[in-house]
């Protein structure tokens, strides 16, 4: 089993050569103390943690589970410590307000430490993620009261948090949920119901937990604009900050899964448990949302994180195992076989794994930087660009990261043959872990359905135009190098499908409304290659630039392989769109059983 | 919960509306024995055992597992009394040869009935499953004497078998195996060596247990041309051919695995092992060979197993799901949401699943019959042509649909949301369960390279022809027919195309000998596209012709055109960026220096 190295050099790439991130951050005056050798030295140190206290309770974590005991969770050996080591060192407000005692970093140095901790261990890592997740919420929404009570003790990691939106019969439709809070004279409200799936709902990291709970007041109206926050604390804080009474909720059980076994997936009951209200009544959805962009990123990190890992598991193993002899004859005829790594196809697994990783890595930091434009930026004109371009690249964030960390999982388990297979390898830990990325924080479904409905069709594409211009710009700044030439014109030959595509889709679903939901996962496969595919050209334009030749010619190649290998797929998925979505629609429900 | 239901509509469909089996049986065995009546009542007795013996151990033997105490291997509760009920019911003679117990019956209906006990629980079926490699293995290569002594043991299903290959150095590159093989004075070996990835390795299922394994012999050349086979039991037969002495054979450990945890994998230790040679010396992989393409039938079925449990669990639970409202108004107004099936991606994945689970069930039993025809007695050009087309499609079956069978998988623990990751719903356990399957008995890279490289390039792409030349003349038979024009212009095309690209890549492998191994994924998941387009399109024609011809069950033959449809408008297109991918320069994977893929 390879450990887990940090991808400092591309960070540093990234950051410095790819998106000047130092020009960045001296444009918004909250991030103006922030610099590329600030970044770098903070994730370098973050970079120590994830491979000396995080990785190497991984498999660990793994075998030995949560246990739930008496009402209690109990996380698995280390981990306890491990946390209080991201706590103690400031990492869980890393990116939070300054004001509440956070680090105030911005998001596209925090995503880039937050791979490291998916990388490392991503049943650790959702210990604080979630906490994160409750964080950004409670700062937009909360009173100052409830801000000063809890942010800081959550920033420090003293606390966590949760965030409780599922229920049995409701995950993606949460407009039926049917958890009640009835306000009481104090001000107040008693919160009862079941939440299931809840991500650290109990455990034994921090001294108190704070559930942000969603639920109905008793004069709601229905569906999803009936629902509100709740913030419901664990234990009660006292007027002076100490803690009190145990309130009314309690873990009832913990889930058997498939993987992420050392993060407690608890269902909670909450029977007239002491809540206040977070924003406003009815709005809770939408308060949710605000903190959505910044968790559908985070998740789409762990995605990152494990093809990350899956390449540095696979790409050790390729070095080292011997089999068989390369075609063009014998590369080391002293040894009984080569190593595999001669091989057309290990290789190709291995770039496929490595152009999708360093594009993934881009992605994120392109991503976390329009959410800091967003978010801080001093001119509003900026700001508005940079949200617009944080609606359409979230949910592809979110379910192209984390469908492609599993699918990089799955090839890098396949190049370590039937040891791949087996536990101590870790390659199949990989696989069951990235496969509930695809899942949870809204379905790759759902995402794409959010792409497609919500984002293109609503827009009627223009959503896309920040995007396309800067598409268009990477490609002409490309141009002034000969040797770009053939990707440049691939890539807009790539966009120009997109383009067709959405312009396709806006004309057919005002007549035919199954036809975005039946092309929905497909498109956003699709705009994922194309970004991936401008992605690369930046960074390709950055490394000819690069001062280590050798890493320049790394990034070209590997850029070569993405644009001969991976891009093309953009084609095949304008056909399958392209096409009469009746062939999805016309079978009735009752012949999808006619086999048995 | 999963509830596996055998598909035994879809079977009927297969072997009678598409196949004609009744007829294929009738010129192979010169009989009218094997009567639709006799075929389906077979089917039905095989799906009775998968449903209500198997298939309740599926999820309880994942959960409890094998356990190894000193050399000791026990299977999960039940599993023991399962194997006891399968022993009685006659079925590990079901296609054996009469003259050492067996019921001589055609080995495709025990591809039918493999389909059914393997989709009810994959992991009890491979110890059956084992069994049957090495009694093939005997049955072709051992003497009269090994026969009647381990042949008739493996018939009755008295004794079990394994294939040893695997040892901790060497998985695809076999020649650099290094288990011994010394000869004795008594006509024996003395086998020793350790091998892994032992499957039924070591079990409580019955008394004995007879691995056959690779070794060398001590004068053996260099490479895959110095490897020879044995049968080394567990116990030695005594002179009565009973359970005599122990061998020096035991089980080291079993493995921590992903899935299929209820299938012991052992690490098999063999200490000066007696053995008995099979076949001639040194020519132990070819005798291997003779019997591989049928052997991968049984792990390409694994494919077709995994779509249709994850498609069977997916839309049960798909049609009673409740959540949000259909995009073209409300379908059940009287519940607070409507059922997820009538979501359109819902549908694209569980269209997607029946697509992969039915297509590939086709495939297998085409391929079942093929492997009739060669163990037959019919003319030799006859059993050369089907032979041929076998070598073609058997690594095309492996490796194409136990990755769609993974991505099925897949769908259906998504088709469930946060659900499918828990356990007691089983469909996380499918998704562990296949993953597997890519793997073991010849990744897919390894299939894929025999493929393009033994099969298509070697042959000069004859052997592709034979079967591009099947296809266009299906094209041709039904070019005319209206019904048909959603597929036959597409599949001319593709199988234009077909050819069209393996000359390309033949151009390039002219020039670099890599290109070969470059192409070689790209060009068996392309080639199982175009080959199940086929498939779905006879499957389509065949409905039709029910439909036209009155048949009263229209529900199932329209369900059938559907699918295709499907198929060919949303899967077909893939077939794109498979071209584009392995006509593309060499460089693109060669270029990279071997230092710089890790730091």
């Amino acid at each position: 089993m390879a450990n887990y190295k940090a991808p400092l050099r591309d960070i540093q790439f990234l950051l410095a050569d790819v998106f000047n991130a130092d020009q960045q951050w001296q444009s918004m005056s909250a991030m103006k103390d922030v610099s590329v050798e600030l970044a770098v030295t903070i994730l370098e140190e973050g970079a120590k943690i994830c491979q000396n206290e995080l990785f190497p309770l991984n498999r660990s974590g793994d075998e030995e589970g949560c246990q739930l005991s008496q009402g209690k969770v109990i996380t698995p050996a280390g981990f306890k410590s491990a946390y209080k080591a991201l706590a103690e060192g400031g990492w869980i407000g890393l990116g939070g307000s300054p004001e509440y005692g956070g680090q105030g970093m911005p998001k596209m140095l925090t995503c880039l430490f937050e791979e490291m901790m998916f990388a490392a261990n991503s049943s650790l890592t959702l210990y604080p993620c979630l906490c994160v997740g409750a964080t950004l919420a409670l700062l937009k929404h909360a009173s100052e009261e409830l801000k000063q009570r809890y942010l800081p003790n959550m920033y420090s990691g003293v606390w966590s948090g949760t965030m409780c939106l599922t229920e049995p019969h409701s995950g993606t439709d949460l407009g039926i949920m049917r958890t009640k809070a009835i306000p009481m004279s104090d001000g107040t409200y008693a919160v009862s119901g079941t939440k299931i799936f809840i991500t650290g709902g109990d455990h034994d990291l921090a001294e108190n937990i704070l559930h942000l709970v969603l639920a109905k007041l008793p004069d709601a109206p229905s569906g999803s604009r009936g629902i509100s926050l709740f913030l419901v604390p664990k234990w009660l804080v006292n007027a002076d900050g100490s803690l009190g009474e145990h309130n009314a909720v309690e873990v009832g059980a913990i889930e058997h899964k498939m993987g992420i076994k050392a993060s407690a997936t608890c269902v909670m009951n909450f029977d007239g448990a002491k809540a206040w209200m977070v924003g406003e009544p009815h709005q809770g959805l939408a308060a949710m949302f605000t903190m959505m962009n910044y968790e559908r990123l985070s998740i789409g990190l762990q995605g990152l994180g494990s093809m990350e890992m899956a390449y540095q598991h696979a790409s050790a193993y390729a070095l080292d195992r011997r089999q068989g002899r390369a075609a063009t004859g014998a590369v080391a005829p002293h040894e009984v076989a080569d190593p595999i790594i001669v091989h057309a196809d290990v290789r190709r697994m291995l770039l496929t794994i490595r152009a999708y990783t360093e594009a993934g890595r881009a992605f994120a930091a392109y991503t976390g930087l329009q959410l800091d434009l967003a978010h801080f930026a001093d001119d509003a004109n900026v700001r508005e660009r940079a949200e617009q371009l944080v609606a359409l690249l979230t949910p592809i964030a979110k379910a192209f990261l984390t469908d492609r960390g599993f699918e990089m999982a799955v090839l890098a388990q396949q190049v370590l043959g039937g040891h791949g297979y087996i536990r101590e390898w870790g390659l199949e830990q990989l696989v069951r872990d990235s496969r509930i990325a695809q899942i949870y924080e809204g379905t790759n479904g759902v995402q794409a359905m959010d792409l497609m409905g919500r984002k293109i069709l609503r827009s009627k594409g223009q959503i896309l135009k920040p995007l396309l211009a800067d598409i268009a710009e990477e490609i002409t700044r490309a141009k002034s190098n000969s040797e770009l030439l053939p990707w440049c014109e691939q890539l807009q030959q790539a966009v120009q499908q997109l383009q067709e595509t959405t312009d396709w889709l806006v004309d057919r679903a005002a007549v035919d409304p199954d036809c975005a939901g039946a092309a929905a996962v497909d498109f956003l496969d699709m705009s994922g290659l194309v970004i991936f595919g401008f992605l690369w050209m930046k960074m390709v334009t950055a490394a000819h630039l690069h001062q280590d030749k050798d890493f320049a010619q790394q990034k070209h190649q590997v850029a070569d392989f993405f644009f001969a290998k991976l891009l093309p797929k953009v084609g095949g998925y304008q056909q399958i769109i392209c096409t009469n979505p009746r062939c999805v629609m016309q079978m009735p429900a009752q012949q999808f059983l006619t086999n048995v | 919960m999963l509830n596996y239901k055998a598909p035994r509509r879809d079977m009927h469909f297969l072997l009678h509306d598409v196949l004609d089996i009744v007829e294929h049986y009738k010129q192979l065995r010169h009989d009218d024995e094997m009567s639709r009546e006799l075929i389906d009542s077979i089917i039905e007795e095989g799906a009775k055992f998968a449903e209500q013996q198997l298939a309740p151990l599926y999820q309880s033997g994942d959960k409890e597992g094998c356990h190894f105490d000193n050399g000791v291997v026990t299977t999960p509760k039940g599993f023991k009394e399962a194997y006891q009920k399968y022993v009685e019911g006659g079925w590990p003679s079901l296609a054996a040869d009469e003259a050492y117990g067996g019921q001589n019956l055609p080995s495709s209906l025990g591809v039918v009935i493999s389909d059914m006990m393997g989709t009810a629980n994959w992991s009890w079926a491979m110890y059956p499953g084992l069994s049957h490699g090495a009694l093939n293995t005997l049955e072709a290569h051992g003497d009269e004497n090994q026969k009647q002594t381990y042949l008739t043991k493996l018939i009755s299903g008295q004794w079990t078998g394994t294939m040893c290959l695997t040892e901790s150095q060497c998985g695809s590159d076999l020649g650099i195996l290094r288990t011994k093989a010394e000869p004795q004075a008594d006509g024996s070996y003395r086998i020793t060596g350790t091998k892994i990835f032992i499957s039924a390795g070591e079990h409580d299922f019955a008394e004995n247990i007879v691995h056959i394994v690779l070794a060398r012999l001590p004068d053996a050349p260099a490479g895959t041309k110095g490897i020879s086979l044995f049968i080394v039991p567990k116990f030695l037969p005594d002179a009565q051919g009973n359970v005599g002495a122990r061998n020096g054979v035991n089980c080291g450990s079993i493995e921590h695995k992903m899935g299929i945890k209820a299938s012991a994998t052992c690490v098999i230790n063999f200490d000066s092992a007696t053995g008995f040679l099979i076949g001639p010396p040194n020519k132990g992989l070819n005798c291997m060979f003779t019997f591989m393409n049928v052997a991968r039938i049984g792990t390409a079925l694994q494919g077709v197993c995994t779509a249709e449990a994850s498609f069977q669990g997916a839309l049960s639970y798909a049609r009673e799901r409740l959540a949000m409202r259909a995009l073209s108004g409300i379908k059940a107004p009287d519940k607070e949401a409507d059922p997820i099936i009538v979501h359109p991606d819902v549908r694209r994945m569980l269209l997607t699943q029946k697509a992969f689970a039915e297509g590939g069930r086709a495939l297998c039993y085409y391929l079942a019959m093929q492997a009739d025809v060669v163990a037959s007695n019919v003319d030799a050009e006859t059993k050369q042509a089907a032979d041929d087309l076998m070598a073609l499609l058997t690594p095309i079956a492996k490796a194409f649909l136990t990755e769609v069978g993974c991505e099925a998988a897949n769908h259906g623990v998504q088709i469930y949301g946060g659900h499918g990751y828990i356990s007691e719903w089983g469909m996380e356990q499918l998704v562990r369960d296949a993953r597997i399957s890519t793997l073991y008995e010849g990744t897919t890279g390894i299939q894929a390279l025999d493929l393009l490289g033994r099969k298509v390039m070697m042959t000069q792409g004859q052997m592709l022809m034979k079967f591009t030349k099947i296809i266009h003349k299906f094209c041709q038979a039904n070019s005319s027919d209206a019904d048909m024009s959603p597929f036959i212009p597409e599949l001319q095309r593709l199988n234009k195309e077909w050819g069209d690209v393996t000359q390309k890549i033949g151009m390039q492998a002219m020039l670099n000998r890599e290109a070969v191994g470059a192409a070689a994924v790209d060009y068996i998941f392309y080639s199982g596209y175009v080959v199940l387009a086929y498939i779905w399109a006879w499957m389509a024609k065949a409905a039709q012709a029910q439909l036209a011809a009155g048949a009263t069950d229209v529900d199932f033959y329209q369900s059938k055109v559907f699918t295709a449809k499907f198929y060919f408008q949303r899967i077909l297109p893939r077939t794109q960026g498979h071209v584009a991918s392995m006509t593309a320069e060499l460089g693109t994977l060669m270029d990279l220096d071997a230092a710089h893929f890790a730091f």
